[in-house]
């Protein structure tokens, strides 16, 4: 009775796409959710007249109807892409900066390009250059994981050597950048810290600054996001996933909402099954886990049963950063406030590694603030002449877990209020106009995602932990990692790798 | 052994051998991370305890058909919270698991213990339990504190106007105490309606409060006709607002209390012109007397049985009660928190049949789109099916 093809650990946004794709080819699945809904780090939260978006802020890989980008071919497939709204946005970010100019950067590479030629006239040849680079980078990118797909195996040492002289020349943008840091690549095509700055902007979607940031990942997020345009929808990331939800469901497959699992079973050294909270046992050919591999290991198993292989595997990797959020309704349209693109990154100077540092403090100080506004693409995301506004900064968890609980609260609202402190600076009238206001902080996310350090990104996405050292690798045989902790972090991203992994998947159960 | 492809490749990148000797570093200084995996519950429960263990540690009197009860810990801790947040209290009575939400009335400085007040309510199944079985050293399960009834520092005004109706004063109980007793720069005009004297929670402590701090005044507002009463009388309006608490559009305006009153003094609000922003409002518990609410069918008189299909199971369900009671009846645990529509702990999805939504339900849109409803403020009126 309790067997399944495939047991999903955690109805976030690997694990519920990875049970789509899976019921959608016909086999038996079934979903573990300890929270009351789906959703993961995608999800929403109602206040008053408004509900607030927690994690996403521009879906990437959709494309537009005409032209489908993955991600929207993925969605048809399961059924729900009819059943969205979609809403395209027109801008990819604003940069402002301390002197109170900034830029808007357009979803089109040459709208992009003749607006950034026209603010920064004597970086013109730099900037076609640089968008040269970054979409050869991205071209290379895709063939080079085509033709890795097709070899198994590890090659002999001549074919080694004859692979190692070959491939600068076959990738050339590819052996000069996949290695370098955005600042290091940023420095070799521009002097003007504010272009800089206005090409960089999407470090913060990943919580490392340009220094650390790889480039890789910055110029396939600018041409991802380009090509196929950034997203939003209506009713949340929320409505995704609970469209992705139903879509396992009319399939055939299984959610338990409510229900968490408490272990991981094993025999041989091999995954058979898991004990949900309840003590009732389940069995199935493969589990995929969409927990962090931190608690997979370390909460799902006796520490005897953990493999050594796996805690020599993810020693180097470094937990990430959490953030400091506050989730504001206002009780006017963005334009009177003067919000008029709705993803914003604003700085206190033009160092934002420097800036940066304070990420490790408790409190925000210079830290680079993130603020998006919904309503400025789509008014209909809240009442009638309302906003939504989410604010914030990156922040690590560390200091954060050495309040006392007696000092949690006062601190939680003495964020708040200097986030909303920098928005009354830049929009003045901001605050008389907040009707709902909540701040989540580093400890608001570990309560909710169960992740050491509140961390929302999973491990650090830097050089050293992220693009080609993502540890997706599972050191127990059956068991499989579906989470933004072993993959590029994101909705776009992890619903695509699910995908993958899914169908690998299906074609071993 | 050579190395592996991967690493080869990555040699031949720019920078690629400093990375991959930083990796080969990392792993030689760092510490096994796994045991740390699953520290996160660990490190959050002295904030927010996934369950609490309580013992009454004390019990009194106050008012007419109400009682203080003091809450202690059973662990030895209880967690901070803020003044306004409520418990959600879980009993058995007659094999009947439930749970009804209580707001803390005692002030967020002390956590020695937690008090919470119970008034007699008409048909209250659990207030009569808590009222006449319940002793000291009985033992309780809690969820909580929870609960966005409180003052927000970032955006409310440290001038409050707080309007209380029967034992919706409970809140607004912490709230005073944290205030005055900590001697917080703010300012609370209190406005509090009853039936009579006789029923109005802790009115020695709240009269004794505005007698010794001027930043803190206090009304009580009679409907019922008493001979001898001067103060204040009749149902709490924007008469009385404006002429007890006559600034109250610098204040940021907080409401508790019956369902009716609750609506009643937010429509005086705002045809005083107090914008939404500056009106809180706490609805606790499912509506009384859900029938008379509007839209509710003409043809129902609240007392018709329907069948409710769970699963392999079908259990009845009458119609002035919410599913969740008809499932807690039948022995089917839900998850629950607030009872009162907002925090979405007992949604289930409803796969056909009718049921009425009542008042103040903060359904997600995903919710409306997908049929799932909040069990807590859903009433059957007609057999149904849903899925937990």
């Amino acid at each position: 009775m309790n067997e399944y093809d495939v047991i999903i650990i955690g109805a976030g946004n690997g694990g519920l796409a990875s049970a789509a794709t899976l019921a959608e080819l016909g086999k038996r699945v079934l979903v573990f959710e300890k929270h009351n809904i789906p959703g993961g780090c995608g999800t929403s939260f109602r206040r008053g007249r408004f509900e607030f978006e927690v994690a996403l802020h521009q879906l990437s890989s959709m494309g537009t109807p005409e032209k489908p980008g993955p991600l929207r071919e993925q969605f048809r497939r399961y059924g729900i892409e009819s059943e969205i709204e979609w809403i395209e946005i027109k801008e990819l970010f604003r940069v402002n900066f301390p002197d109170g100019t900034g830029v808007s950067i357009p979803a089109d590479r040459t709208a992009c390009e003749a607006y950034l030629i026209e603010q920064f006239p004597a970086e013109k040849d730099a900037i076609l250059r640089y968008f040269e680079a970054v979409y050869a980078f991205a071209d290379e990118s895709v063939k080079f994981a085509e033709a890795s797909a097709k070899s198994t195996g590890e090659p002999g040492a001549l074919k080694k050597a004859m692979m190692k002289l070959l491939f600068p020349k076959m990738y050339p943008t590819l052996a000069r950048y996949g290695l370098l840091s955005t600042q290091a690549v940023l420095d070799e095509f521009f002097s003007t810290p504010k272009l800089q700055l206005a090409l960089s902007a999407y470090w913060c979607f990943m919580g490392m600054p340009p220094e650390r940031f790889p480039w890789s990942i910055l110029a396939k997020c600018t041409n991802i996001y380009m090509e196929d345009k950034p997203f939003y929808l209506r009713g949340t990331s929320m409505m995704m996933n609970q469209a992705i939800m139903e879509s396992i469901r009319r399939n055939g497959g299984e959610v338990r909402l409510n229900l968490g699992v408490k272990k991981l079973l094993l025999e041989n050294g091999k995954a058979v099954g898991v004990v949900d909270d309840n003590g009732v046992e389940y069995r199935a050919k493969k589990i995929i886990s969409n927990i962090s591999p931190l608690a997979t290991y370390g909460a799902l198993l006796e520490p005897e049963e953990v493999p050594a292989a796996a805690r020599e595997y993810l020693k180097p990797y470094t937990v990430g950063i959490s953030a400091i959020t506050c989730f504001i309704g206002l009780d006017c349209p963005p334009e009177e406030i003067g919000f008029t693109t709705s993803f914003t990154l604003n700085y206190e100077s033009l160092d934002a590694n420097k800036d940066f540092q304070d990420a490790y403090k408790l409190l925000p100080e210079h830290d680079p603030l993130v603020a998006t506004c919904y309503t400025v693409d789509d008014p209909a995301v809240s009442p009638k002449g309302t906003s939504i506004i989410t604010a914030g900064t990156l922040k690590y968890g560390t200091e954060w877990e050495k309040l006392t609980p007696e000092q949690y609260y006062e601190t939680k609202y003495e964020a708040g209020r200097r986030i909303v402190a920098r928005l009354e600076a830049m929009y003045p009238g901001f605050t008389s106009h907040i009707e709902e206001m909540e701040v989540a902080t580093p400890l608001t996310h570990m309560r909710y995602l169960n992740h050491p350090g509140g961390a929302i990104y999973g491990y650090e996405q830097d050089l050293l932990n992220s693009v080609f050292f993502f540890p997706s690798e599972s050191k127990i045989p059956n068991l499989e990692f579906a989470s933004g902790w072993v993959n590029a972090c994101g909705f776009g991203p992890n619903y695509l790798f699910a995908d993958k992994l899914a169908k690998r998947i299906a074609r071993e159960v | 052994m050579g190395k592996t492809l991967k690493d080869t490749l990555l040699g031949t990148l720019q920078n690629g051998e400093e990375v991959l000797e930083d990796i080969r570093v990392l792993r030689k200084v760092s510490l096994d991370k796994i045991t740390e995996g699953n520290k996160a519950d660990a490190r959050i429960a002295p904030l927010h305890a996934k369950s609490l263990g309580l013992i009454v540690s004390a019990i009194a009197d106050t008012g007419k058909n109400a009682k203080i009860f003091r809450l202690s810990s059973a662990e030895g801790y209880l967690p901070p919270f803020e003044a306004g947040q409520y418990l959600n209290l879980f009993t058995e009575i007659y094999g009947v698991r439930t749970s009804r939400p209580y707001s803390i009335s005692s002030s967020p400085r002390q956590r020695g213990y937690y008090e919470i007040t119970v008034a007699r309510s008409a048909c209250g199944f659990v207030s009569d339990y808590l009222l006449d079985e319940v002793k000291v050293g009985d033992t309780f399960s809690a969820n909580g504190p929870a609960g966005v009834f409180r003052y927000q520092p970032v955006f409310h005004s440290k001038k409050s106007l707080f309007l209380a109706g029967g034992s919706g004063i409970t809140p607004f109980l912490s709230m005073t105490r944290e205030v005055l007793e900590a001697h917080l720069d703010r300012d609370i005009v209190l406005l509090y309606g009853c039936r009579n004297e006789q029923v109005a929670l802790y009115q020695e402590e709240l009269s004794a409060y505005a007698d010794e701090f001027p930043n803190f005044r206090y009304h009580l507002v009679i409907s019922d006709n008493v001979a001898g009463w001067t103060g204040e009388t009749g149902f709490l309006d924007k008469a009385h607002i404006a002429r007890l608490a006559p600034d109250y559009t610098a204040r940021t305006c907080y409401i508790c209390g019956p369902q009716v009153m609750n609506e009643f003094c937010q429509r005086e609000l705002e045809t005083l012109g107090v914008p939404e922003k500056r009106i809180r409002r706490e609805l606790f518990g499912a509506c009384k007397n859900i029938e008379k609410e509007a839209g509710w069918p003409v043809d129902l008189t609240g007392e018709e049985i329907f069948h409710v299909t769970v699963g392999e199971r079908t259990i009845e369900a009458r119609a002035n009660e919410p599913i969740l009671v008809a499932l807690e009846r039948a022995g089917i645990r839900v998850n629950v928190c607030c009872r009162s529509g907002e925090c979405s702990l007992c949604r289930v999805k409803l796969i056909s049949g009718k049921v009425f939504l009542s008042k103040g339900m903060l359904l997600r849109k995903a919710d409306e789109a997908y049929g799932y409803i909040h069990s807590c403020k859903a009433y059957p009126i007609g057999d149904s099916s849903i899925l937990l």
